[in-house]
């Protein structure tokens, strides 16, 4: 296969974005060339980064406001565990675009169009830009609900989201904005210190964790269910496929650094999901207090917590949101602008100059200003709208989780990478949890007679 | 063989990009297609399968956003 085999031919014709690859792949080459401890913390520190900002990017705003929905509503319980069950689903599926970015040095877009041809590779680029388009629009709701805790205007709030998303492109450089953005990223982190001020029962959390009790007072209602289709699509949605694996491809992981690319993204993983728990227990105070939270945004929760937690902790959990949006917004923006550069077959790096890069960086922007500008129409149901596209991120999955269960078991892409029996069976596990839970969502809405057979309500 | 302004690059710059760069991380190695692969029989039903799902399920959900609105 092309792709694998030492290939001779006439000299490569060398780009921007080969140098500014190359300087970073020296890096890892001197590391891994010192040896001992430090070089492997000091390699770690160099290959980590797409699977940190691909999980931190996914506790985004209506990720975070669906956890922050699920504790208003059924406090600690059920979901805590259930949490933590999504978010090892997320390292199942994230460790195969790992493999498959190094192995390849394609992105994911890319590899479907060229592999399956244009029809299911239109088909796929489909799903995921309509998906990313709703998700961004559901970013900006978060953005200008945090910000308006802070009685920051929506047209301001817009504006300064789009603006740092343009600063975070103005460094042209992969490696340069990877550890920006990883840093405004680590900010998700704020939800642990504002979840302390709750004082949480950490009893109740531990016997939840244990027995993953007590399950929702109500049963399974539609209503129930749209919270697990909201959770689970809250940590596993097709955008996080095609940019792990292209800012793989972006970074020049190669297949000696797939143990680091593993723990990025099992790293990733845990940070995120402490995020999300965090979360739930902040908001737990409200289910204890038996407030209605069904049309809260950002700004309300943070008003609502305020007597509990005080106005410092009001402020951080807004600011949370806040951050959540917009490192979402500039992570989901990228992978749509990949995912059509790989595509449309035009350049697609982090590393172009503006000047070499214009349709990658105006498909990036465009995206974004569309969906920020959509924010600023009055009356739209916001709190739905984002419970709803984390529904619609599930639904999309299956069929993304199923081209790349196809792709990893390439032999003729893969090489020796090609996944094992065992990696297969979780995948498959994943597609049957996720297909389950949405039909299951399906019956409570056009069946609920049959439904409730089955012991539902 | 160089393009644009990274003609002025120098000799040891070109060096490095090849030496410490696999062939197929090039942007260049994207001109390349990947082979295309037949689908089988069994890989089309599933796919078209999830793809009829993915339809269905979403008509569902939008039944459901007009039935809360309804409701309100």
């Amino acid at each position: 296969m092309a792709l694998n085999s030492v290939q001779v031919g006439p000299p490569p014709s060398i780009t921007h974005e080969d140098i500014d690859r190359a300087h970073d792949r020296q890096r890892v080459m001197w590391a891994r060339q010192q040896g001992g401890a430090f070089s492997r913390i000091r390699l770690l520190w160099l290959l980590v980064g797409p699977g940190i900002l691909v999980m931190l990017g996914e506790n985004d705003g209506p990720s975070m406001l669906s956890y922050a929905a699920t504790g208003a509503r059924f406090g600690i319980g059920f979901f805590i565990p259930f949490i933590i069950l999504t978010f090892v689903m997320a390292i199942i599926v994230q460790e195969m675009t790992v493999r498959l970015g190094a192995a390849t040095h394609r992105g994911h877009a890319e590899l479907i169009f060229e592999r399956y041809g244009p029809f299911w590779g239109w088909f796929s680029m489909l799903d995921l830009l309509i998906g990313n388009f709703l998700t961004l629009i559901t970013e900006f709701i978060a953005v200008r609900a945090g910000l308006g805790f802070f009685g920051v205007p929506p047209w301001a709030a817009v504006l300064i989201a789009i603006t740092i998303l343009l600063l975070a492109l103005l460094t042209h450089r992969y490696w340069t904005w990877e550890r920006v953005t990883l840093a405004a990223a680590l900010f998700n982190l704020v939800f642990i210190p504002v979840a302390l001020l709750t004082h949480p029962d950490w009893g109740g959390v531990g016997r939840a964790l244990l027995t993953w009790q007590p399950f929702p007072r109500e049963g399974l209602t539609s209503g129930t269910l749209i919270i697990v289709l909201a959770n689970i699509g809250a940590t596993v949605t097709p955008w996080m496929l095609f940019f792990q694996q292209s800012a793989i491809v972006d970074k020049g992981l190669t297949r000696r650094d797939i143990s680091f690319g593993r723990l990025d993204t099992v790293l990733g993983a845990a940070l995120a999901a402490l995020a999300a728990v965090a979360m739930v227990l902040c908001t737990t105070p409200l289910f204890l207090h038996g407030m209605s939270t069904a049309n809260y945004q950002a700004a309300e929760f943070a008003q609502a917590l305020r007597p509990i937690i005080g106005k410092l902790g009001a402020s951080l959990f807004a600011l949370g949101i806040v951050e959540a949006g917009i490192v979402a917004s500039i992570t989901i923006s990228i992978s749509s602008a990949y995912a059509f550069g790989e595509v449309a077959r035009r350049p697609h790096s982090l590393n172009l100059p503006l000047t070499e890069g214009k349709s990658f960086y105006a498909v990036l922007l465009l995206l974004a200003a569309a969906a920020g500008g959509l924010v600023l129409i009055p009356g739209l149901p916001l709190v739905y709208v984002v419970l709803i596209v984390n529904v619609i991120a599930v639904l999309a999955m299956p069929p993304a989780l199923v081209f790349l269960y196809m792709l990893v078991n390439d032999r003729e892409l893969m090489g020796a990478l090609v996944s094992p029996r065992w990696a297969n069976l979780l995948a498959g596990a994943v597609v049957v949890v996720l297909t389950s839970a949405g039909i299951l969502f399906g019956m409570s809405v056009i069946a609920p007679h049959v439904f409730a057979t089955l012991g539902g309500r | 063989m160089m393009r644009g302004k990274d003609q002025q690059l120098q000799p040891e710059t070109a060096e490095l990009v090849t030496t410490v760069l696999e062939r197929e991380q090039l942007a260049s190695a994207a001109k390349t297609a990947v082979p295309r692969r037949r689908l089988s029989p069994t890989q089309l039903a599933v796919l078209w399968s999830l793809r009829i799902y993915v339809l269905f399920m979403i008509a569902v959900v939008v039944y459901q956003v007009w039935a809360a609105t309804a409701q309100q």
